[in-house]
């Protein structure tokens, strides 16, 4: 239908006998090849923004290299841009902002995952109605306003409560998914035992795991609850606010990828007797993996490009967490170094303190250039295989 | 597996993802709800005597006669304070001077506290800065203050291992058995004769001007600023993005070309918005050279770069859901491609394409990343629109960082940054809500 439509919009392949003169027509073919020219020429304006912007980040990025070098850049934590002799190691701010993505993806992708099978599979349509434009609003708090209450609100919580409130998550995470393993478990242990034994197995070992991990959950909570935080304003705040802003991301890109796959796959994995959650973990998702990894590619970009939350409650600290993995440490990430250092930075313009935030930014245009990059190939790759 | 164990594992992964959803309702409330709650503070609080005579000599706002009396009777509740201090200073300068050493300091600091509550005392010089020329105009900050002139912050070091830990010592024990012991009751008992507590409703927070950097008045100069910058963007972005929508969806073929204009245009989508910033700086300011240095034009720009994307997929969505029907109907009536386009295809796509408009340009308002360096200042007058295309100015999204992070008094104005908060989801949320009303118009139509 489209292909038809084109071939009688399309004013070349036009009836001739329609127009006045041959004069005319040519007068109309000009005008119509101007004008889908300047559309053209508006349009590839992006293609200029694109390049240009890697111009310009890269035109201020590489004096920095050529001032400075490499390898302390990439390899050394030490970060005095200030000092009499500065030094510019900018490893603690790639492990920073590393560190708040880990943290935002963990947050993010379980939660984000499970909504969106939630919502493409299980609640009716009525009722999703109402929860799309929660994710819609949720996408479009401004990240100064996640920022002030990741600062003004949530640290200082974080700061009276922080042990209490973890214990409480992991008692609320943990004993829902213990008590679904111990049953699983031991339904799988006594799976070839006869009717007569297997009950009695059955509850022995349903005891017995249970008391273990209601043991491990009571030492965990108790650890937990008595943990000091220091400081509210740290890499677990930051995480779980940006977990909370790439959430919107996750879900719907994962939800429109589970959309696609279509009924038929559906149908016949029910057909076949599974239920509803089999069908979806051995079925539906795994056709929908590369769209899903996708969304997951499209939340680390929008977690690592955040301004203005982790400006404002990482604690902007130019260290590397000890242990690395010590969330309730303050870090500091590049982003947040690039914000708040070219205040300082700009009256100086064109010595290395100026350039290297630039440098900065082209490490980080180039990890989400290839972000994209990955992402597209990826869902091209699915269309392909769906199409074939 | 049993039947009984799938089932139950069926249910509870239903119930994951049902409380997937839940938590992220939850979030969503416990991230508004403060932001609500607390930035109405801003505008209906509890406001003192001090607030009514601001109100009064920098506006001239309100009944004058009756404000008047009431400083007046404010004035004679407070007579007493000051008489008692006179006389505790009278009665100091007979005693020893040991005494009078060990007086002096918990003397000094009571009157500055004093005065940080109930302004300056009569007779006194007028101070320099605004905010110490009143005393506290709100009445939750008058509390606040009450216990500080009643009683003194000391911090207990004993224990190295840990920090120090902050103990409340009353003053009264420091003027124990003088005739300023009497001064603490009075203050705890007759604050409200003080200060006149009254309910206000200052709506004129989102017309005014701000005061002394930001410790009186309200937030005009960032309302403007924000509707300046973000109208600025959306003048750039909409043309561009819907020329480039109408290429993209009516003109383009399947070429290279194409392809890589698609690619460049996610891109654009996925570069972090603290970029669009440094680019702006390097690009706009320091090469093309729009405006000498920060500018609303600049800021523009940089935004409309940014919000670019958005708004050209949204536009692009809105002409593909267009019927094709409509398009085959106009080309067998021998309107050429250019005319369909201009008459048949955006006038159905237009609320499409206003949909997208709306959601972008709530993005750009609430952006702060790009217009740090091109846009951005902490403190500035309402700018004249010619002004806008060589001066700087302060926004909303950039002063709730400025004042919530850089301002010298960040505990004193939470209100204000609560208000800036508010006004800023607000708007945000207006323009989404109006979006969301939209597409239920659209798909009604669509459907009927």
């Amino acid at each position: 239908m489209a292909v038809k439509a084109e071939a009688i919009g399309d004013d070349r392949r036009a009836v001739p006998s329609l127009l006045l003169s041959h004069r005319a027509r040519r007068r109309q073919r000009i005008a119509a090849g101007l004008g889908s020219g300047a559309l053209f020429a508006v349009t590839s304006l992006s293609l200029f923004a694109v390049l240009f912007i890697f111009y310009f980040i890269a035109r201020d990025a590489l004096p920095f290299f050529k001032l400075e070098g490499v390898r302390e850049f990439f390899a050394s934590t030490r970060w005095y841009p200030s000092a009499e002799k500065p030094e510019f190691g900018a490893l603690a701010m790639f492990v920073g902002s590393g560190l708040v993505t880990l943290g935002a993806i963990v947050v993010a992708v379980p939660l984000g995952i499970s909504a969106a099978v939630c919502l493409s599979d299980v609640i009716p349509f009525s009722l999703r109605q109402w929860v799309k434009p929660v994710i819609e609003v949720l996408a479009a708090i401004p990240s100064v306003a996640y920022g002030f209450f990741a600062l003004v609100v949530f640290a200082p919580l974080l700061q009276q409560r922080g042990g209490h409130l973890l214990a409480a998550t992991v008692w609320i995470v943990g004993l829902p998914v213990a008590a679904l393993g111990i049953v699983v478990l031991s339904d799988i242990a006594t799976d070839r035992l006869d009717d007569k034994r297997r009950s009695a197995a059955r509850w022995a070992i349903m005891a017995f795991l249970g008391a273990g991990a209601l043991a491990g959950l009571v030492i965990a909570g108790k650890a937990l609850g008595a943990l000091h935080i220091a400081s509210g304003t740290n890499a677990l705040n930051v995480s779980i606010i940006l977990g909370i802003m790439a959430l919107p991301t996750v879900v719907s890109v994962s939800e429109d990828a589970l959309q696609a796959v279509g009924r038929e796959l559906r149908e016949g994995s029910y057909a076949l007797g599974a239920t509803r959650a089999e069908t979806i973990v051995k079925t539906v998702l795994p056709a929908a993996s590369s769209g899903i990894l996708a969304a997951i590619i499209l939340g680390i970009m929008r977690a690592i490009g955040e301004t203005m939350v982790v400006w404002m409650a990482s604690g902007n600290a130019a260290q590397i967490p000890h242990p690395i993995v010590n969330f309730l440490e303050p870090v500091r990430t590049l982003t947040a170094t690039i914000a708040g250092d070219m205040g300082e930075a700009d009256q100086v313009t064109g010595s290395a303190r100026y350039h290297v935030l630039f440098a900065m930014a082209l490490c980080l245009l180039a990890f989400s250039f290839l972000c994209n990059f990955v992402s597209e190939w990826i869902i091209r790759r699915a269309r392909k295989k769906v199409g074939g | 597996m049993r039947l009984e164990t799938r089932r139950l594992l069926d249910r509870s992964f239903a119930g994951t993802g049902v409380l997937a959803i839940v938590l992220m309702t939850a979030a969503l409330v416990i991230l508004l709800a403060p932001m609500f709650v607390r930035g109405f503070g801003a505008i209906v609080f509890t406001a003192t005597v001090e607030q009514r005579r601001l109100m009064l000599e920098k506006f001239d706002r309100g009944n004058r006669v009756r404000v008047e009396a009431e400083i007046a009777s404010a004035r004679a509740a407070r007579e007493p304070v000051y008489a008692m201090i006179a006389e505790f200073e009278r009665g100091l300068e007979n005693m020893g001077p040991d005494e009078r050493r060990m007086y002096a300091k918990p003397l000094r600091e009571l009157k500055k506290e004093i005065q940080t509550l109930l302004g300056p005392a009569p007779g006194t010089v007028q101070p320099m800065l605004m905010r110490d020329q009143y005393g506290q105009t709100r009445w939750d900050r008058a509390r606040v203050k009450l216990s500080r002139v009643l009683y003194r912050e000391e911090w207990d070091y004993s224990d190295p291992t840990r920090a120090g830990v902050k103990k409340l010592k009353p003053r009264a024990e420091d003027f124990a058995g003088t005739s300023l012991e009497a001064l603490f009751p009075y203050f705890e008992h007759d604050l409200d004769k003080m200060l006149l507590p009254r309910r206000t409703f200052y709506w004129r927070f989102l017309t005014d001007e701000s005061f002394d950097s930001h410790f009186f008045g309200g937030i005009w100069p960032e309302i403007l600023g924000t509707f300046y910058l973000t109208i600025g963007a959306m003048l750039f972005a909409i043309p561009m993005g819907l020329i480039a929508a109408i290429y993209l969806t009516e003109y383009a073929r399947d070429t290279r070309l194409v392809g890589i204009l698609r690619t460049c245009i996610s891109t654009l989508a996925g570069v972090p918005s603290i970029v669009f910033g440094l680019f702006g700086l390097a690009f706009f300011i320091n090469t093309l050279n729009v405006s000498s240095s920060k500018s609303v034009l600049a800021g523009s720009m940089t935004l409309a770069l940014m919000i670019l994307p958005t708004v050209i997929r949204a536009s692009e969505e809105a002409i593909r859901a267009v019927p094709s029907a409509y398009k085959e109907a106009a080309l067998s009536l021998g309107s050429g491609r250019w005319h369909t386009v201009w008459t048949i295809i955006l006038p159905a796509a237009l609320p499409g394409v206003l949909t997208g408009v709306v959601i972008s340009m709530g993005r750009a308002a609430g952006e702060t990343a790009p217009i740090i360096f091109t846009a951005a200042v902490s403190v500035g007058k309402p700018l004249a629109l010619w002004q806008a295309f060589s001066q700087p100015t302060p926004a909303l999204s950039w002063n709730i960082y400025n004042l919530a992070t850089e301002h010298e008094a960040v505990d004193e104005i939470r209100h204000v940054q609560f208000g800036l908060v508010l006004t800023l989801v607000g708007l945000v949320l207006l323009l989404n809500l109006t979006a969301i009303f939209l597409r239920a118009r659209i798909s009604k139509r669509l459907r009927g």
